[in-house]
């Protein structure tokens, strides 16, 4: 340890530490901007020289090294009329205005022109005239803003290793940085990380995501924020490609309550976020998740979770589907007594009766229920609950988790002749082996994802030609692409853009009349607005005609509860409240916002065991840790041609082997292409880790 | 060359014991005392050898071009001396080709060529040894020896002189307006008394009344704007500035406000940047502006330039008592700024003249005229051979 006397006070710090930081630390501030904590001193901005006691001339802070006795000096008139000197100078080569910034109110520059006020009007002012290089993804550069701190160059070299960005010199001898030779990012082997814009202290390199309107950390990394759950994606993924699966599937874990079968089929909001897709294409985060969940051995999580003692509560939870059994299972953890009363004769709801088993097997849901049902959560089978105030009587609070399981027949000419089948109670009886009045000719209505599952369902069953309809245009179809294109493989034609005329037939279905849409849009009150093609009349014939245009929950007044739009059930707010209009009775998942996704179910089922807990008296913190704490290297190096590297794409039967069968066809990602894959990630949480750098704005609100 | 032979023969610690009793200095800029700068640095210290960073002229890269294998042998005795197997040469970035033609002794020697000046940053800790010591180096060890200071005046070849010697007596400096040396100006008077030791990067250059000093100060900021990394921000923009001043009063667009801001960022210059570059930079400037202020004054105040370089003092003129509207200047006109008829007096547009000279090469008359100083009374419009009269 060393003592040093800064502007008189006495600072006790550690010898050799930057003169700069000791002082910044000691609640000192002295201006600089090539400095960086994460960065090597450069000492060229000399914004923070001081003056040494028995020193001839002034000298950067950023570059002295605390020794015993030193006495600093960082405000005397020389120093002051230096820096000012050093600023004008910088912004000779500055664009003059900040209104017209990106960075304005938010950039190092200005706030520095703030505190030290200077000059004008006697340097010659130039434009540096670069053309603003908006070539590169992600990234934006307007070199014209820069004023050479050097800090991108550093992050990329010092901090990350990559070692993209060179200080280079135009013909007309003006001093920029960038890429050899001006390649664009990718060509240069560019990692894409970000470094460069997150230290840039000026409106130079620019984050083109960056906006006011989100959280950084939601910007910054978008899976993650995408991810209804915010599973820890980018830290999973890094372990992924460490090998490290007991630790990926520990994270996934923390966040996610039935990660395998997230694994199969989780609708992937994230990859849809995902930055890598401006660069070449999307992370396989879904398939990666599910490689890390097989080959994870438990080590981090099982029997390791929080299990509070009993509270003696009582707690009912009516529909077995995901979100009533994520929240069954935090409910449990939080050492509520739980049953979970479910309909239908397994459990698992949709995951059991309405995604196919060739999407998802039937025993990885046993499977992942099993660890619920191993945490002690009863689940009673083929109970169905149409008043769920009775059983206040016997619980605590009660959730209604009742999904979405009434298909939605439209109301159109011949809706109910026979031969017209209604999803979700075709895909349950197609699941359970029952008879479902399929014929040979099938045309099915909608364009989500699950009536590709009802067509391709039928495919399996026989059906000899399978039609899908729907209104939307193909780009806007709701379904995953993967979906449409499996489906085309496997002989089923699709037909965007297409209004349902009628159905026909007088005894039994013998078709439906369609017309093509012109065009499709919405008006201020999100009503559709549609326009036909004049004379685009067309008839498709078929025995058999399948509504998979929606789902509704199977409810209906008389149970009591309040009913909104599309027959959910109302809750106060969708996310932060889920109380129903009876008192004890909370409700989550499909049934209170329509259909969506199984990590939203996951996600509703969380929030609602956190509420229901802080309902019945307890913290409501359902958090856990599960990972240990994961070493986040920021020198990630070079690799050539990194942001070319294509996504790895999973192992799936042919068509041929997979139409006619239920069995799984997709076998996810092989074992060398599932580490290529995580290598892929740009990693872009590692910009959180580095400093914010510190502004006089901090240390004159600190003085407030 | 056996120079490095016999130093490996001697061991590391006569090395040392040899170089210290010859008294070897460093030359350059980090002039001092050679055994002790090796011995300031650590074991295993990189050698990076060159030219000084402020040193655009390279005068000595004559020393590597002569012979090669003496300095390269005199870079490996110091990284012998320091027990390193890490030894770079660095040559100026323009320098390309003599980087090519070095490279196959260089790779026998295991030295690394590098291009450009030294970085300070990255180099903290090397050992930095002078091309010039490097010569010496050799010589010690081959017993050739002599103390000296290398120097080339005024073009003329590498020679080197004991240090004693005073500038006045390596060339005459009658009639010379300013010495160049050592990246500063000295007036003769200065020069007539100062030793060779002044010109640590050998050069010596005398100017005389046919070289304007600001127009000499902007190509010499130009230079150092060249060599400059661009990371020290009183050496990058510092140097823009001074540089825009010096054209500017080229031009004969000069305020006399420059001078005080060329002393203010001069100043400031020769301590707020990390390498000789930036340090170095100022001296032209503050030298030239301190030492001759009347160059100045007669480029701002008089509007003349004394050396009658600067093209903007120039003009170029048609004696109309001369003309005799032959039309041959208008011919030869690259800028076609000559106006004129057959037996009409011709007239250069000033505006767009370039001052290339062309015109009065081809004047049998001798009718054009080039002057620093103001212009006669000169006709406004086409006016007939004999008719033009000065009032």
């Amino acid at each position: 340890m060393a003592v040093i006397t800064i502007d008189g006070k006495k600072v006790e710090v550690e010898e050799g530490k930057n003169v700069l930081e000791c002082a910044l630390d000691a609640g000192i501030y002295i201006p600089h901007l090539c400095h960086h904590k994460d960065l090597h001193p450069l000492g060229s901005c000399r914004m923070c020289i001081v003056q040494q006691e028995g020193k001839d001339e002034v000298e950067p802070s950023c570059m002295l090294k605390a020794k015993d006795g030193m006495v600093i000096h960082t405000q005397t008139e020389e120093i002051k009329r230096l820096r000012m000197l050093a600023l004008e100078l910088l912004l000779a080569g500055h664009p003059e205005d900040c209104s017209t910034c990106p960075k304005y109110g938010n950039c190092e520059l200005q706030i520095l022109i703030q505190y030290i006020g200077p000059k004008t009007g006697r340097m010659k002012m130039r434009s540096k005239g670069f053309a603003v290089n908006d070539k590169n993804p992600l990234l934006l550069h307007d070199m014209n803003r820069c004023i050479l701190c050097g800090r991108c160059v550093r992050a990329c070299d010092d901090l990350r290793g990559v070692n993209v960005l060179h200080y280079q010199k135009r013909e007309d001898l003006e001093v920029y940085t960038g890429t050899l030779k001006d390649r664009l990012l990718k060509d240069a082997n560019c990692r894409f990380c970000q470094a460069c814009a997150e230290v840039c202290p000026t409106g130079t390199i620019r984050d083109i995501l960056a906006t006011t309107e989100k959280k950084k950390e939601d910007y910054v990394v978008p899976c993650r924020a995408g991810c209804p759950a915010h599973a820890d994606i980018p830290t999973y993924l890094r372990y992924t490609k460490q090998g490290k699966f007991d630790e990926a599937t520990a994270v996934i874990r923390e966040r996610l309550s039935m990660p395998k079968t997230l694994g199969y089929i989780c609708n992937h909001a994230c990859e849809l976020e995902c930055k890598r897709t401006q660069v070449n294409e999307p992370m396989s985060i879904r398939n990666l998740k599910r490689y890390a969940v097989e080959h994870d051995s438990g080590k981090y999580w099982r029997g390791k979770g929080k299990q509070l003692s009993d509270t003696g509560r009582k707690v009912c939870v009516v529909g077995a589907g995901p979100a009533g059994l994520t929240a069954a299972y935090y409910l449990r953890k939080q050492g509520h007594d739980v049953t979970v009363k479910e309909a239908l004769p397994e459990a698992g709801g949709m995951l059991s009766y309405g995604i196919p088993s060739y999407r998802l097997p039937r025993e990885i849901v046993q499977e992942e229920i099993k660890v619920f049902t191993d945490q002690g959560v009863k689940i009673e089978t083929g109970v169905r609950v149409d008043k769920p105030a009775d059983l206040l009587k016997e619980y605590d609070a009660v959730l209604m988790a009742i999904g979405g399981h009434n298909g939605v027949r439209l109301p159109m000419k011949g809706n109910d002749l026979p031969g017209v089948l209604v999803n979700i109670e075709f895909l349950r009886q197609a699941s359970m082996g029952e008879e479902t009045g399929l014929g040979k000719k099938v045309i099915v209505l909608g364009g989500g994802n699950v009536a590709f599952d009802c067509a391709r369902t039928a495919k399996r069953l026989g059906a000899e030609e399978i039609h899908v309809a729907c209104l939307e245009a193909r780009d806007k179809m709701t379904s995953d692409d993967e979906e449409i294109e499996q489906a085309q493989e496997e002989g089923i034609f699709v037909h965007p853009a297409q209004t349902f005329e009628a159905i026909t037939g007088d005894d039994h279905v013998t078709g439906v009349d369609f017309m093509n849409v012109e065009s499709f849009t919405f008006d201020e009150n999100r009503r559709a607005i549609i326009k036909k093609e004049a004379g685009s009349e067309h008839h498709i014939d078929a025995d058999t005609v399948i509504f998979a245009t929606g789902q509704r929950p199977d409810i209906t007044e008389a149970s009591g509860l309040t009913l909104g739009r599309g027959n959910s059930i109302t809750v106060a707010d969708i996310t932060r409240d889920k109380k129903t209009s009876l008192e004890g009775i909370f409700a989550a998942g499909d049934c209170i916002y329509g259909t969506k996704s199984v990590v939203m179910a996951v996600e509703s089922g969380r929030e609602a065991a956190s509420q229901i807990d802080l309902y019945l008296g307890g913290d409501g913190d359902i958090s856990e840790v599960f990972a240990p704490e994961q070493f986040k290297d920021p020198y990630i190096g070079e690799i050539d041609d990194f942001a070319k590297l294509k996504r790895r794409m999973p192992k799936v039967d042919p068509a041929e082997m997979r139409q006619d069968n239920f069995r799984l066809f997709d076998h996810g990602l092989c074992d060398e292409d599932a580490c290529a894959e995580a290598g892929r990630c740009l990693q872009c949480d590692l910009r959180l880790q580095i400093s914010t750098p510190k502004t006089w704005a901090d240390f004159s609100k600190e003085a407030e | 060359m056996n120079a490095l032979k016999c130093a490996k023969e001697l061991g590391r610690d006569a090395i040392f014991e040899k170089i210290k009793a010859a008294g070897l200095k460093m030359s350059g800029l980090r002039m001092g005392d050679l055994a002790e700068q090796l011995k300031a640095c650590s074991v295993g210290a990189a050698v990076d050898a060159g030219l000084d960073n402020a040193d655009t002229d390279g005068a000595l890269l004559a020393l590597l071009r002569e012979n090669p294998e003496r300095v390269l042998e005199g870079i490996k005795i110091a990284a012998l001396a320091l027990n390193t197997g890490e030894a770079n040469l660095y040559l100026p970035e323009k320098e390309s080709e003599l980087a090519a033609a070095l490279q196959p002794v260089a790779e026998k020697y295991d030295i690394k060529i590098c291009s450009g000046i030294v970085d300070v940053r990255k180099t903290e800790g090397d050992f930095y040894l002078h091309l010039a010591s490097a010569a010496d180096l050799a010589d010690l060890f081959t017993d050739s020896y002599e103390d000296g200071v290398y120097v080339a005046v005024n073009g003329q070849p590498l020679k080197k002189v004991a240090r004693d010697t005073k500038l006045g007596q390596l060339t005459s400096l009658d009639g010379a307006k300013a010495i160049w040396t050592g990246y500063h100006y000295y007036t003769p008077a200065e020069a007539e008394e100062l030793t060779v030791e002044a010109a640590s990067n050998a050069l010596v250059r005398v100017l005389t009344d046919k070289e304007c000093l600001v127009e000499e100060t902007k190509k010499q900021l130009t230079e150092y704007r060249r060599v400059s990394c661009g990371k020290c921000v009183f050496c990058r923009e510092g140097l823009i500035q001074l540089e825009h001043e010096q054209r500017e009063i080229t031009l004969a667009r000069g305020k006399m406000d420059f001078l005080d801001l060329t002393k203010e960022i001069g100043e400031a210059m020769r301590f707020s940047n990390l390498c000789s570059v930036g340090q170095r930079a100022a001296y032209a400037p503050l030298n030239a502006v301190e030492k001759f202020p009347e160059e100045y004054e007669s480029h701002i105040k008089k509007n003349q330039c004394p050396a009658g370089v600067c093209g903007a003092f120039v003009h170029i003129y048609i004696d109309p008592k001369l003309c005799t509207g032959c039309g041959e200047c208008l011919d030869v006109c690259p800028e076609d700024c000559i106006e004129g008829k057959p037996k009409y007096i011709h007239m250069i547009d000033e505006f767009d003249c370039t001052k290339c000279g062309k015109c009065i090469e081809v004047c049998e008359d001798e009718a054009i005229i080039q002057t620093a100083g103001k212009l006669p009374k000169l006709p406004n419009r086409l006016t007939k051979v004999g008719k033009f009269r000065k009032h």
